[in-house]
């Protein structure tokens, strides 16, 4: 029980750390947000209104607006170790490995939910969106829908670090695992903006969140045959 | 007594892909073993 | 592009002649089964009667079928050693994954050009998001990421490790594949479409089939043969490159 809340507080700090560099820099950040603020223009201005309701495009435009900034997000992840071979001393050091995914999984978690906290506001306003009485389950999903890929991208992400065209690897390797959670959580967002039960969409939330558990656990117990010899 | 659709092109073209990605690999590794054997 | 060093016989040669001898089997192995292709080829085009309901075009399923059953199993297998690697840490088997991946390649390309040349005529549209086609492209994706990081990454150490944490990742998508795409129908009822595959095949139909399968079995069997064969030259040659630019550097 110890050795838990020691792993939990160690998570933090890596986290923490993660999130103040960002912060300093903040440039991932703005540049996630340019992006989903320019897709969100776009995609407005693209579209004939008689023919393409809103409520049938949004859904999409926005899952498409979280993906893409939760790329952005991740390929920052492990770049500032690489640069300092500060990831070595990380590892030097007697921490349990799943402790460093945690962390850096919940400071990619942040990242993306800053992301999605800014680009939901700018969704309702630009597509004119009625939540109604959805706002709890709007919010909701986007936690448990993110929360899936993000650990994949989280796992992969250490590893194409070590790659020239990291950039460009890890959407590559991850696009197969975004689908079915985007798929789910696009679904549910429009059955949910078209004032639909919760009951027509508890498969999907099923889907989402037994891919969150898989996933999850999964990616945190090969993290350290990741980042060890 | 029911004509069947005229569609032989289809499967011409599905047969000659087909043939053309395995004898196109089959190459490749020829060319392969000839570089790293020969 | 450097040449292989001109080295003396070592005691690693006879590890390149056992190399040799893989590359000699795969070859016969392959080579036998592109024959046998032929006569499959033959078999369903002149002996195995027409479809009538969908023509000519039903005779495609002779060819994507055993392509898709191959490219599973390709990709099953590279998941299944990857966990035995993780576990065991044997080169040999990820000599074998990376093998079965690439192999699994091309027959999921055939699967992705004979799918929809298959559905064009039977369905009237070129893509359908249904189960078998989904799957196709998300098992090519997969096979293509795991091959793309796999040439990206130097170290072999590391590239096993990664492509093993890959293959075993993408084991474990596809039920969730499989998934989305059930909730997608069942969800989202479809206009009732002609199935390609009929529920139970006429005897003449299923032999071939059956016959198709088999040889493409062999033909994966005989291509991934070869291919490890290929890799194993590959590594020896670039070890015993490696071993003689040590010795005439004098580095150590």
């Amino acid at each position: 029980m110890r050795d838990l809340l020691a792993g939990l507080r160690l998570a933090l700090v890596v986290a923490g750390k993660d999130l103040r560099m960002e912060l300093r820099s903040r440039t991932a950040l703005l540049s996630a947000l340019v992006f989903a603020a320019l897709v969100l223009v776009v995609f407005n201005f693209s579209r004939d209104p008689t023919v393409l309701s809103a409520t049938d495009l949004a859904p999409s435009v926005l899952w498409i607006t979280f993906a893409f900034a939760a790329v952005v997000a991740m390929n920052r992840g492990f770049h500032a170790e690489r640069a300092n071979a500060a990831f070595d001393g990380l590892l030097l050091a007697p921490v349990p490995r799943e402790a460093i995914f945690l962390g850096k999984l919940l400071a990619n978690l942040a990242f993306v939910g800053a992301v999605e906290a800014v680009a939901l506001p700018l969704f309702v306003l630009f597509f004119n969106v009625d939540l109604g009485g959805a706002l709890p389950a709007i919010l909701g999903v986007p936690a448990l829908a993110t929360v899936g890929f993000v650990a994949v991208g989280t796992l992969f992400s250490a590893m194409v670090v070590r790659t020239r065209f990291a950039e460009l690897m890890l959407p590559v390797l991850l696009l197969p695992f975004m689908v079915p959670p985007l798929i789910g959580a696009v679904q549910a967002t429009s059955r949910l903006l078209a004032d639909r039960p919760l009951s027509e969409i508890a498969g999907w939330l099923r889907l989402l969140a037994l891919y969150d558990i898989v996933f999850l656990t999964l990616s945190t117990l090969i993290f350290p045959a990741v980042v060890d010899e | 007594m029911q004509m069947p659709p005229q569609n032989q092109e289809y499967m011409i073209a599905a047969y000659v892909v087909a043939a053309a990605i395995y004898l196109g690999y089959a190459l490749v590794l020829w060319r392969k073993g000839r570089r790293l054997l020969r | 592009m450097t040449a292989p060093a001109d080295t003396p016989p070592l005691a690693s040669a006879p590890s390149l002649e056992s190399a040799r001898r893989l590359v000699r089997r795969g070859w016969a192995l392959t080579l036998l089964a592109l024959a046998a292709a032929a006569g499959v080829y033959l078999l369903a085009l002149a002996f195995t009667p027409l479809e009538v309901r969908q023509g000519a075009a039903q005779k495609i399923f002779y060819i994507h079928v055993p392509a898709a059953w191959a490219a599973m199993m390709a990709f099953s297998l590279v998941g299944l050693v990857s966990i035995l690697y993780l576990w065991l840490k044997d080169p040999r088997l990820d000599r074998f994954a990376a093998s079965s991946a690439e192999v699994g390649v091309v027959f999921s390309l055939v699967m992705l050009t004979t799918g929809p040349i298959w559905g064009k005529p039977i369905w009237g549209t070129w893509w359908t998001w249904d189960a078998r086609l989904t799957l196709t492209l998300f098992l090519f994706f997969l096979f293509a990421g795991y091959l793309a990081l796999r040439a990206a990454l130097h170290d072999p150490a590391e590239r096993a490790r990664f492509s093993a944490v890959v293959g075993i990742m993408g084991l474990l998508l596809v039920p969730f594949v499989h998934l989305s795409v059930y909730l997608f129908r069942t969800l989202h009822p479809q206009p009732v479409v002609l199935k390609p595959s009929a529920p139970s095949l006429p005897g003449e139909m299923l032999r071939t089939l059956l016959v198709s399968v088999a040889v493409f079995t062999l033909l994966y069997v005989g291509l991934v043969t070869l291919r490890y064969g290929l890799a194993l030259v590959e590594e020896l040659r670039e070890e015993l490159r490696r071993d003689s630019a040590e010795r005439w550097e004098g580095a150590r």
